[in-house]
């Protein structure tokens, strides 16, 4: 290389290194706690946050709406401490696995604000003991009734099955129950739950029954009974839950199980919000429905960036106050976790109804148990799978019942570790 | 346009393209660096170098037009393979997935436990003379003191001056930070633990809070373990990427690390009864799958060909309406083949008047899966066959009619060899595409039907690759060594089949 060469060489990089000292991105400031959200909730919290956005004296939040929510978690999975966040809003099934992977940093609560939040609510954020967020909005699911096919709420589950084969030809009804929410395994616990099959129990103590799963021959017997017809499905409860929402809002199913986060497109079609458990065999007696809650979640990365004290601070005084839920809730609708927030007027009836709902049958989702494959499958595999095997491929419902309690049983046994 | 290739501007317009180009690497370069990804950062800058001796000297004159190519090949084939071979020798899953060195720390910073009756006091920060101090609100018992990371001092309460709330802002010798300077302090206080009492001290949760704690793991580099201070348990590194307890090697300090356990992956795959049972069912399905779709995409598409290479009225509609498949996203067309084929809505059930459940039953699923895949691939074949048909000599054929060959042998024994001579290559790369089709299983099938209920973890439908794709990630822990593992099987496969088929099919050295 000759000397003019060289020079030339020399001048491209000197303007190649100017160049990319102007455009290089700049660090953080440390002055800005950084929230990652999901494309609803980000930009939500935007706009709540432009209106007040002093929290934590001395702090900018910074919020970064993501374009899905399957965005936000594949960013997270793929953060680091030079781009994750301070703060991530997530739901409760991300908190063992992100704990484990040290992505979240445990914080501890003062009594005072213990006080603001349900017990089951802090419990389902922790992992081995330790609390890793703040619970900030409640999902649950409850049956809702088409007043215009029944006057009036079911007392047990024979009663909805009688109304469906009563109806079914004149309405010319698609079923008789459906699941419009949450899927056939998180919404669906409702209809094992009624028939005799519960994901997990509770002793009288409200304490986990660890060892004992269901009863196969109760639960087979009851799916006998109300939900086929010799070898076959009698319709009433379809093993899917594609085109129930759309079936039920066009009047073609009397009974269906819906989301909390979905009840406007109900009352926008008109429908009351009259909401309930799934009602059980025996009168009186409801169907446990899971509920979860999404969290505002510490990552370790703010300690690395210089904002922990600052991000534990946002926690407490926006996300776990009546007014930060309040304010955020008026615009995000759900159901606010804060108990000052569930108070408030500003709080809708429909939420209110999910809330009762839940009060009366709500559950825990314990991931530890749900996720867990120690049985052969885990809980969200293997409820769709049996219905699937009992009214699509007609096979026996007890034997496959024994299989599922199997299956639920040695998960909740071994999900024990992780709790 | 010459003037672009040679002289004055074009050697302007070289030193503008190469100055952009490097000033984007050295911007990746320096933000690679940032975030601790030093193989990337040194990858980017030695690409500039590379860049710049390329196109500003005259080493070579071919590099200049292979070394885009070459960078590009290596950034984003030979690395993947490399990082992936790596991998695959690693104990890399959900719990272990840092390096040891941030693993140590995060269990340190964790190490800590609140006390076990809760004590909390409401706190202001600041400093006595240049040290780092908080003065301490005991709201309850009107007690108040002020703490640095080795003293405690008790203040008077008549000489604390109170806010709104009874909490102290200031003392005698406290100095309290103003707003400007608590973001500043955030991280330097966070890290101090505050004398409270004995063992005990106050940790800063938030900038108004301190949480009475106690440290219970502390741990001890000359002997690289950790020590439970409450009650003398050991934990130890177990060689898998974990502290484990010396009395119970299942009871593990979290995070774990990335550790090196060498072949275990590979031999996980033969020993593990649940990744190795389903192995050869799923084996041999991906290879009908793929085979079957060849197969059938080509016959099809071929037929097709044929029948549109004789001048018929409307042939160039025919011709784009076949092409329209392929001109569809294929995405699309696999969710809605998907919907028609539901048992319950599904529009192929209502048109036949059936009630098959088409992807609850194995053979009804995989039916589907390659009818999905004809509809997606014929059209491909449909125009390289068209091309190839016309590249055929049509003396050929027509020596062979005076011959008193029919069209069926002219088909059979000249056309077809001619055709398979020049898109062998394309049929056996086909047949590795199809081997790795996962977005068709996935978004069709999701691999089911599944017997759960007897623990099965592949379904009928799930091909090597989906399957690979649910033992990394189909449950909770996300198991990526494994994972790799697998892939790279998957790869020595798909080579070893299509280098066979190529040096079966002579296109080697018909190239050669």
């Amino acid at each position: 290389m000759n000397k003019k060469r060289l020079g030339f060489a020399g001048v491209v990089a000197s303007f190649a290194l100017a160049v990319s000292a102007l455009v290089a991105p700049s660090a953080n400031a440390t002055t800005e706690i950084v929230v990652w959200a999901d494309e609803t909730r980000g930009a939500n919290l935007k706009k709540v946050l432009a209106v007040k956005g002093d929290w934590v004296t001395g702090y900018t939040v910074k919020v970064q709406a993501f374009s899905t929510f399957d965005a936000l978690k594949e960013a997270f999975d793929k953060a680091t401490a030079a781009s994750g966040p301070d703060i991530v809003l997530g739901p409760n099934s991300w908190v063992s696995a992100a704990a484990k992977d040290g992505k979240l940093a445990p914080l501890t609560l003062t009594a005072a604000v213990k006080a603001r939040f349900n017990a089951t609510q802090l419990w389902e954020l922790s992992y081995k003991k330790k609390l890793y967020g703040i619970p900030v909005d409640v999902n649950n699911v409850a049956m809702i009734y088409n007043t215009d096919l029944v006057k009036t709420a079911p007392k047990t589950f024979g009663e909805m099955v009688d109304v469906y084969k009563s109806l079914k030809t004149s309405k010319g009804l698609k079923a008789g129950l459906c699941i419009a929410g949450g899927g056939m395994s998180w919404g669906g616990h409702s209809v094992f739950s009624a028939l005799g099959a519960d994901a997990f129990r509770y002793n009288s103590r409200d304490e986990i029954i660890y060892g004992r799963g269901f009863t196969p021959t109760v639960f087979g017997t009851n799916v006998r009974k109300y939900l086929m017809d010799g070898k076959k499905s009698n319709g009433f409860y379809p093993a899917t839950d594609v085109g129930c929402k759309d079936n039920f809002l066009a009047g073609k199913v009397p009974y269906a199980v819906i989301g909390n986060w979905d009840w406007e497109d109900y009352t926008a079609k008109g429908f009351e919000m009259n909401v309930m458990p799934v009602p059980g065999v025996e009168a009186g007696t409801y169907a446990k429905m899971f509920g979860s809650v999404s969290g505002a979640l510490l990552t370790t990365f703010a300690a690395k960036h210089g904002t922990e004290a600052g991000a534990k601070s946002l926690l407490v005084n926006f996300f776990g106050s009546t007014d930060g839920q309040v304010r955020y809730q008026a615009i995000e609708k759900r159901p606010p976790a804060e108990k000052g927030a569930q108070a408030d007027k500003s709080v809708s009836a429909a939420q209110r109804g999910f809330g009762a709902a839940a009060a009366l049958a709500g559950i825990p989702e314990i991931g530890a148990f749900l996720g867990n494959t120690s049985g052969g499958a885990s809980y969200w595999e293997s409820a769709p799978a049996y219905w699937t095997a009992v009214l699509v491929d007609g096979k026996d419902p007890i034997k496959e019942a024994a299989k599922l309690s199997l299956i639920w049983k040695a998960n909740v046994v071994a999900g024990k570790k992780d709790l | 346009m010459n003037f672009l290739i040679r002289g004055r501007v074009a050697l302007v317009l070289k030193i503008v393209i190469v100055s952009l180009l490097s000033a984007i690497l050295l911007m990746l370069t320096q933000s690679a660096f940032a975030q601790r990804e030093y193989v990337i950062a040194a990858y980017l800058a030695i690409s500039v170098l590379i860049l710049a001796l390329t196109y500003l000297t005259k080493i070579s004159i071919p590099l200049k037009f292979f070394i885009p190519g070459i960078l590009l090949l290596t950034a984003f084939v030979i690395g993947p393979i490399l990082y992936t071979v790596g991998m695959s020798g690693f104990n890399y899953k959900t719990g272990n997935i840092i390096s040891k060195t941030e693993a140590i720390e995060l269990i340190k910073a964790e190490g800590t436990e609140a006390s076990p009756d809760g004590i909390a006091f409401d706190l202001a920060l600041g400093r006595i003379g240049s040290e780092q101090a908080i003065l301490v609100s005991d709201v309850t018992n009107l007690k108040y003191f002020v703490s640095t990371g080795k003293t405690r001092t008790e203040v008077n309460p008549a000489d604390v001056t109170l806010n709104e709330y009874g909490v102290a802002i200031a003392a005698p010798n406290f100095t309290s930070l103003d707003d400007s300077e608590l973001s500043g302090a955030d991280k330097s206080y966070s890290e101090i633990k505050f004398k409270y009492d004995g063992d005990f001290f106050i940790a800063l949760e938030g900038l108004e809070t301190g949480i009475v704690s106690q440290q219970v793991l502390k741990y001890e580099a000359t002997n690289d373990q950790f020590v439970n201070l409450v009650d003398g348990t050991l934990y130890k590194d177990n060689g898998r990427g974990n502290y484990a307890s010396v009395n119970d090697e299942s009871t593990i300090l979290e995070p774990g690390w990335r550790a090196p356990i060498w072949f275990e992956n590979y031999s996980k795959i033969f020993t593990d009864p649940r990744v190795r049972e389903p192995l050869v069912r799923v084996f041999l399905w991906t290879i009908t799958f793929a085979l079957l779709t060849v197969i059938t995409t080509f016959a099809l598409g071929l037929l097709l060909a044929l029948a549109l290479n004789k001048p018929i009225r409307g042939r160039r509609i025919y011709r784009s309406i076949l092409v329209l498949p392929y001109a569809m996203p294929s995405v699309m067309s696999i969710l809605i083949w998907g919907g028609m084929f539901n048992t319950e809505f599904g529009a192929i059930n209502t048109l036949f008047g059936t009630d098959i459940a088409w992807f609850s039953d194995p053979n009804f699923a995989r039916t589907a899966v390659i009818l999905v895949n004809l509809w997606l691939g014929f059209p491909y074949f449909y125009l390289i066959s068209s091309g190839s048909l016309q590249a055929i000599p049509s003396e050929l054929q027509e020596a062979a009619a005076i011959d008193g060959a029919n069209p069926r042998q002219i088909f059979r024994k000249i056309t077809l060899p001619l055709l398979m001579q020049i898109l062998s290559p394309l049929l056996i790369a086909s047949f590795a595409f199809n081997f790795n089709n996962f977005n068709l299983i996935y978004l069709l099938t999701g691999g089911g039907p599944r017997n759960n209920l007897d623990g099965e973890i592949a379904g009928a439908t799930d091909i090597l690759i989906s399957y690979t794709y649910k033992i990394a990630f189909g449950s909770e822990t996300q198991d990526l060594g494994l994972a790799s593992a697998i892939s790279l099987i998957i790869f020595v496969l798909v080579a070893s089949i299509s280098l066979y088929s190529l040096r079966k099919s002579k296109v080697l050295e018909s190239f050669a």
